[in-house]
C-alpha cells in the first residue's frame, strides 16, 4: 500500500504539494520582514548603565543600548522551533511503538534531522549573542547549557541509530530513546533555571515584556521559522519516500 | 506433597512478587559467588579517587576542595555506575540468560524492576564504600556545613534515578554494535538534570552557605520529580526494548 504523504492529501481543497510551496513563500517572506524590522524598526533595548551620561543625537543617554540584543528576533524563534520539532520525534516514536509501521520511524528520523538543524542554528546564534553581549565565547549559563544537552541528546539519537543494523530493533530503540530524550529536554531546561548556580547566576532580561514593535517582529519571526521548519521537513520526507520507492523498484526488478 | 503451580495461586500464573524475587535472587547469588562486579566497581571507585588526587596535586594548599567536593563525588559515582550497569547486562547477553528470561513466563516490567533494584543494590554498596574513603582522602578535618542526616538523601535520590534510567539505557546499549561504549553517550545527557540537582543538594550540605536549606530541599524535590517522571517512562518503555 502506498503511503499517502501529506503532499498527496488535500487541506482546504489545496493539495499538499502546493501548500509546501505556499508555506515556503510565506515563511521566507515573514522571516525577511522579521529581519528588516529587527534591524531598522525595533527600538533598542536598554542595557547596563554607562559610567557617564552622554548626549547622542540630541538625546541624553545614560544606559548602554544593546544592538546585540537584536539577534533575539532570530535566536528565540529557532530555539522554540527546535523544541517543537523535537516533539514530533517523540510523537512519531510513540506512533511507531503503537503500530510498528516503518513510515513512522522514517518520519521520526527526519524530524530529528530537522531538530538537529535548528539546534545547531540556535547554538550558533546563541554563541554570537553571548560573545557580543558578555564578551566571552561560551558561558555555562542555563540556556546555553540546556541547548548543549539537547545537542548531545540529538547526536546520541543518531549514534544509536547508526550502531544497530537490524531495522526493526533500530526503529524500536530509536523510538524509545527519542521519547526519553524529549522528556529530558524540558526537565533540563527547568532544572538549570530553578537551581541557582553559585558561579554563573541566571541572567534575566530587565523589563520582561515585549513592546508593540518588538512583539510584532518576534511573532513574525516565530511563525516564519515554524513554516520554514515544516517545509524543510516535508521536502526531506518526500526525498526519503522517493528513495524508498526506488529501492523497492530495484528489488522488484532483481527478484 | 509437591507444590504445583496451580496450588500456589488461583491461576497458573506465578505471582509477580515471586518472579521479581527469583530474578533478583539470581543476580545477587551470582554476584556473591564471583564477587566480580563489586570488586571491580569498588576498585574502580578507589582508582578514580587516586586520579582526583593527581588532578588536584598542583592546585596549591590554599585551594578549597570543599567547593568542588560534591561534584567530584558524583563524578566518581556516575563513572562507577556506568561500569556496573554495563556489567550487569553484558552477562545476561553473553550467556544467553536474557533469551531464557524472555522465554519464561515472566512479565516484562518485572524484569525491569528486578534488574533496576539489583543495580541499585550494587551501586549503594559501592557508594557506602566510596563515601567514607572520599571523606578520609579529601575532606578530613573539615566540618560538615549542614546536619549529617541531610547527607544520605541526595545520594538516595540520585542513585535511584541512575539505577532506573541506567537499566533501560544499558539494556539498549548492550544490544548494539558498539556494546558498552554507547552507554555513556546515551546515559550522560539523559542524566544531566538529575546530576545537576544532586550536586547542588550535596554541595549545600557539605558547605552550608547561608540559605543552604532552601537550595537543598529545592534540589531534592526537583531530583525526586525527575526520578518519578523518568522511572515511569522507563517502566513503560522497557517492554518494547526487551522484546526487540
Amino acid at each position: 500500500m502506498t503511503d499517502t504523504t501529506v503532499s498527496q492529501r488535500r487541506f482546504l481543497g489545496i493539495p499538499g504539494n502546493t501548500w509546501t510551496l505556499i508555506l515556503l513563500g510565506l515563511g521566507a517572506v515573514l522571516t525577511t520582514i522579521d529581519f528588516v524590522l529587527a534591524f531598522f524598526y525595533t527600538p533598542l533595548v536598554v542595557g547596563a548603565q554607562v559610567a557617564e551620561t552622554r548626549i547622542i543625537n540630541g538625546i541624553a543617554v545614560s544606559n548602554q543600548l544593546l544592538f546585540s540584543q537584536k539577534i533575539f528576533y532570530f535566536h528565540v524563534p529557532v530555539a522554540i522551533g527546535s523544541f517543537l520539532i523535537f516533539f514530533f520525534t517523540a510523537y512519531y516514536g510513540v506512533r511507531f511503538l503503537m503500530t510498528k509501521q516503518k513510515k513512522y520511524d522514517t518520519r521520526a528520523r527526519i524530524a530529528t534531522e530537522v531538530t538537529l538543524l535548528f539546534v545547531i542554528l540556535t547554538l550558533i546564534t546563541g554563541d554570537i549573542w553571548t560573545r557580543f553581549e558578555w564578551g566571552v565565547w561560551w558561558v555555562w549559563e542555563p540556556r546555553l547549557t540546556t541547548y548543549f544537552i539537547m545537542t548531545l541528546l540529538v547526536v546520541a539519537y543518531f549514534v544509536l541509530r547508526s550502531s544497530i543494523e537490524d531495522e526493526e530493533r533500530r526503529a524500536t530503540y530509536a523510538a524509545v530513546f527519542g521519547i526519553i530524550a524529549f522528556l529530558d529536554a524540558p526537565i533540563s531546561f527547568a532544572i538549570t533555571r530553578l537551581i541557582p548556580s553559585s558561579v554563573h547566576p541566571v541572567v534575566l532580561r530587565s523589563g520582561g515584556g515585549l513592546t508593540g514593535m518588538q512583539l510584532l517582529a518576534f511573532l513574525l519571526g516565530l511563525f516564519g521559522m515554524l513554516m520554514l521548519a515544516w517545509v524543510v521537513y516535508q521536502v526531506r520526507l518526500r526525498e526519503e519516500l522517493a528513495r524508498e520507492r526506488i529501492e523497492g523498484l530495484k528489488a522488484a526488478l532483481e527478484g | 506433597m509437591a507444590e504445583t503451580m496451580a496450588d500456589t495461586t488461583k491461576s497458573a500464573h506465578i505471582s509477580s512478587m515471586r518472579q521479581f524475587k527469583a530474578i533478583l535472587k539470581k543476580d545477587i547469588v551470582m554476584e556473591l559467588r564471583t564477587k566480580e562486579m563489586l570488586t571491580s566497581m569498588g576498585l574502580y571507585a578507589v582508582l578514580v579517587l587516586v586520579v582526583y588526587q593527581i588532578a588536584l596535586s598542583q592546585a596549591g594548599s590554599s585551594f578549597d576542595v570543599l567547593r568542588i567536593a560534591a561534584g567530584l563525588l558524583w563524578l566518581a559515582i556516575i563513572f562507577t555506575s556506568l561500569l556496573g550497569l554495563n556489567r550487569s547486562l553484558v552477562h545476561e547477553k553473553d550467556q544467553g540468560c536474557l533469551d531464557a528470561l524472555l522465554l519464561a513466563p515472566v512479565d516484562r516490567p518485572v524484569i525491569f524492576f528486578a534488574k533496576a533494584i539489583g543495580n541499585l543494590l550494587f551501586l549503594s554498596i559501592v557508594v557506602v564504600i566510596i563515601l567514607p574513603l572520599f571523606y578520609f582522602f579529601f575532606l578530613a578535618g573539615k566540618p560538615l556545613g549542614g546536619p549529617l542526616w541531610m547527607l544520605p538523601l541526595p545520594l538516595i535520590v540520585g542513585c535511584i534515578g541512575i539505577a532506573g534510567v541506567g537499566t533501560l539505557l544499558a539494556t539498549m546499549s548492550v544490544n548494539t554494535n558498539g556494546k558498552d561504549l554507547i552507554l555513556p553517550v546515551l546515559f550522560i545527557p539523559v542524566m544531566f538534570p538529575l546530576l545537576y540537582a544532586s550536586v547542588a543538594a550535596t554541595t549545600a550540605v557539605l558547605i552550608g552557605d547561608p540559605g543552604y536549606a532552601t537550595v537543598y530541599w529545592n534540589s531534592i524535590a526537583l531530583g525526586a520529580g525527575y526520578d518519578a517522571i523518568m522511572l515511569l517512562a522507563a517502566y513503560g518503555l522497557y517492554e518494547f526494548i526487551i522484546g526487540a
